[in-house]
């Protein structure tokens, strides 16, 4: 009985004590540093050539552009708010590859795809048309550019603002980061960026086959509806590309929708059949759409009556603009030209005619400044409300009648929540090709929508050509850690010596005095004794 | 922060008592062994007072200062005292006079409490990058407790040990006794009550405790002195 306590108390204190380290633990643990997400600018091969951002994980203090025009910023992050960017000095270090230790450039909210403020307006101030503008002629230079170094885009919030704020105040009172008062020290954890291989090129078919009388022995002719649904970007994880081209992949979506209800009646199924072709590989030189077309039999291409792709129309507000590649006096050309015309006259707004020969191998698809802010729903439901009347009136025969099939407020019309969800969809997803898995989430979910509204939907996989390689880490952490420097420390440690020294002298002399006093009134007997 | 850093923060909250340990007599008397038997007495004494914090109190969702519930934590706090109380009348010892003795006791209970409420933070501190000014308060604040812990062992070596004392000054040793035993819900109230920030709190403590030390030296003087 008498043993068994000290023990059951000795283990029972081990235990507590043990709770209380990990509890004091637990705490500690989740006070840290400020974490941000960044996201990468693209790193890419082309014909072997090195482009983009070579290099992910970041360890190393932070500056702003207010630094000291002696500064070696070798291994000094530089915190860019796109705000106050200063494009030639991006020239200057990017063309002329001064040494830094990264980049990071933050972006305001609006660009951002998680933003909601404002959706859907179009009314552009003239602050926000610099900011696009600046955007994309910095994102333009940092395609085209070989940075040795890393480069992030982050968006502004409440903690990395105030670290700006912190950062400049340094700066501009001339202390170094390795002063005691430390700074700040930016640290990305990220591993060597690995090439992407075979990166994969999904092509999605979809076919409404039209009606075929029985006294008809030769092939239906086709019209082809085409889009392109992938994106390019500085930032892979940004490349978002609501209007371009998002807002074509809408626009095809409900075309399709609309013609389904059609042709799912044979009374009101035309005499044509119907292609809707969503591509990859568009800012590749139409990579995607090349493949797609080689794998057509001969029947089937010489059937087609004309094709038409739909890019970049969710953000123009009166005219609209219709590439073609054949001479306007061209009888044909004419022909749908007036029929869209026709069509856009009685809608309110006008289409014009642009005649060259289509460049393909500079294409603006999907950039950082191609957010949902920027595009206008109601533009690209008048594009919907464009295509289909005038396909309808190809494909019955109603030139020149005033008849529209799909009125508004009818069970044909335009739905705008249809069009509103996909941009929704559309402008959180990037669609960078090589970064799109085989199978991914998104393109799956596309060729389920193509399925509920054609007869028959393909997938066609293939590989981009070897002409591009793509490497990977297109987003990370940001760790941002207020430091301390050694010669804090090393100062810290002589006022802690000097405290300790101080403290033993002054423990010394005043217990001495306190003997003294003590031993004044003590018996000599008892003195003696315990001297002895 | 570094290991560099750890190593500054654990000097200035473990030196003090290494270095009142060499620099008083108490490391001629062989006092110990009183320290540590103190240390065990602090953390069997933090044990009940966990359990009772665990049965009487409250997790309040909101940082609010709830007056009963403090209430409730200076009462669990003079557990404490009556800790302190057995550290200094019943621990058996060998032949130390008073002097010594409560500053041993003293000196082992703060010891204690700062093992046993700072080593960990500093330990896991030290592994994170970032640098911020607690842990050396929190040294600080390890100093002001030392002081604290000595001062209520020589006011308590007053009252349970000292039978002969003078008539005058017993109600100032009490109320002395009080405002150091209290001394954790003061500051509890002024950093959740009056929304003190961390480093004013630590500037209190350590005031507070450099008085409170000076007024404990002068009763323990006083006392000493034989009455005509």
């Amino acid at each position: 009985m008498a043993p068994r306590k000290p023990r059951e108390r000795e283990m029972l204190l081990e235990s507590v004590i043990a709770l209380i380290f990990i509890f004091v633990a637990c705490v500690d643990l989740c006070d840290g540093a400020t974490v941000v997400d960044v996201y990468r600018l693209i790193q890419y091969d082309m014909s072997g050539v090195p482009f983009g951002s070579r290099l992910a994980s970041l360890n190393h203090h932070a500056a702003s552009l207010h630094f000291s025009p002696h500064a070696d910023l070798s291994r000094t992050v530089l915190l860019i708010p796109l705000r106050e960017l200063n494009m030639s000095f991006v020239k200057e270090y990017i063309a002329e590859s001064k040494p830094l230790g990264g980049l990071i450039f933050l972006l305001p909210r609006m660009f951002s795809f998680e933003n909601k403020d404002g959706m859907g307006s179009n009314h552009q101030d003239e602050s926000k048309e610099l900011l696009k503008n600046a955007l994309d002629e910095l994102e333009q230079i940092l395609i085209h550019a070989n940075v040795p170094y890393p480069v992030y885009f982050a968006f502004e919030d409440d903690n990395i603002d105030a670290v700006l704020t912190d950062i400049k105040k340094n700066d501009v009172t001339g202390q170094p980061a390795t002063a005691t008062t430390g700074g700040y020290k930016f640290v990305v954890s990220a591993p060597e960026p690995k090439k992407v291989v075979s990166p994969p090129i999904t092509n999605i078919q979809g076919w409404l086959a039209g009606l075929k009388t029985d006294d008809d022995a030769h092939q239906l002719p086709t019209i082809a509806i085409v889009a392109s649904y992938d994106t390019f970007g500085a930032a892979p994880a940004l490349s978002v590309g609501s209007d371009s081209n998002g807002s074509g992949i809408v626009a095809l979506l409900e075309v399709a929708r609309l013609f389904s209800l059609l042709y799912s009646n044979p009374k009101t199924r035309g005499q044509y059949n119907l292609l809707f072709g969503l591509t990859s590989g568009g800012p590749y030189n139409y990579n995607g759409t090349h493949k797609w077309l080689r794998s057509f039999d001969q029947r089937l291409r010489e059937s087609i009556d004309y094709a038409i792709c739909l890019d970049s129309i969710g953000s123009w507000e009166n005219e609209l603009w219709i590439h073609v590649s054949k001479p306007p006096e061209n009888a044909f050309i004419k022909k749908i030209h007036e029929d869209f015309s026709r069509v856009a006259a009685e809608l309110g707004f006008k289409v014009n005619l642009k005649h060259k020969k289509i460049n393909i191998s500079n294409p603006r698809t999907g950039g950082l400044v191609d957010g949902r802010h920027f595009v206008n729903e109601a533009a690209i439901v008048r594009s919907v409300k464009l295509i289909a009347e005038s396909l309808a009136r190809h494909i019955y025969g109603h030139q020149g009648k005033n008849i529209q099939i799909f009125a508004d407020n009818s069970n044909l019309a335009v739905n705008p929540s249809y069009v509103q969800s996909w941009l929704d969809v559309l402008s959180q997803t990037p669609r960078v090709a090589p970064f799109l898995s085989k199978g991914d989430p998104f393109v799956m979910a596309l060729k389920k929508e193509l399925e509920d509204h054609t007869d028959e939907v393909n997938l066609h996989r293939d590989v981009l050509d070897g002409m591009f390689t793509f490497y990977d880490s297109t987003r990370a952490k940001l760790n941002i850690y207020q430091v301390a420097s050694v010669t804090f420390d090393l100062l810290l440690l002589l006022v802690l010596g000097s405290y300790l020294i101080v403290l033993f002298s002054f423990l010394v002399i005043t217990t001495r005095g306190l003997d003294d006093l003590i031993s004044l009134f003590r018996r000599p007997p008892s003195r003696k004794v315990k001297t002895a | 922060m570094t290991v560099f850093h750890f190593f500054n923060c654990a000097i200035l909250t473990f030196g003090p008592h290494a270095v009142y340990y060499s620099a008083t007599p108490l490391s001629e008397y062989d006092t110990l062994g009183t320290s540590i038997k103190a240390a065990v007495v602090y953390l069997a004494t933090a044990l009940v007072k966990l359990i009772c914090l665990a049965t009487f109190l409250k997790v309040s969702e909101s940082d609010s200062f709830d007056p009963y519930q403090e209430f409730l934590k200076a009462l669990i706090g003079f557990i404490d005292v009556a800790g302190l109380y057995f550290a200094l009348t019943q621990l058996t010892h060998r032949n130390i006079s008073q002097n010594h003795k409560f500053q041993a006791v003293g000196l082992g209970w703060a010891f204690a409490d700062s093992v046993l409420h700072r080593l960990a933070p500093l330990w896991v501190g030290a592994r994170g990058l970032e640098f911020t000014w607690d842990y050396i308060l929190q040294g600080l604040e390890a100093n002001a407790n030392l002081v604290l812990s000595i001062s209520l062992a020589a006011l308590g070596s007053l009252m349970w040990l000292r039978k002969n004392k003078p008539k005058t000054l017993i109600p100032i040793i009490y109320l002395s006794a009080g405002i150091v035993a209290t001394m954790p819900s003061i500051t509890s109230y002024l950093r959740r009550g009056l929304g003190w920030h961390f480093p004013k709190v630590v500037g209190f403590e350590l005031f507070t405790s450099l008085v409170m030390a000076f007024i404990s030296w002068q009763l323990f003087a006083a006392c000493q002195r034989p009455s005509v």
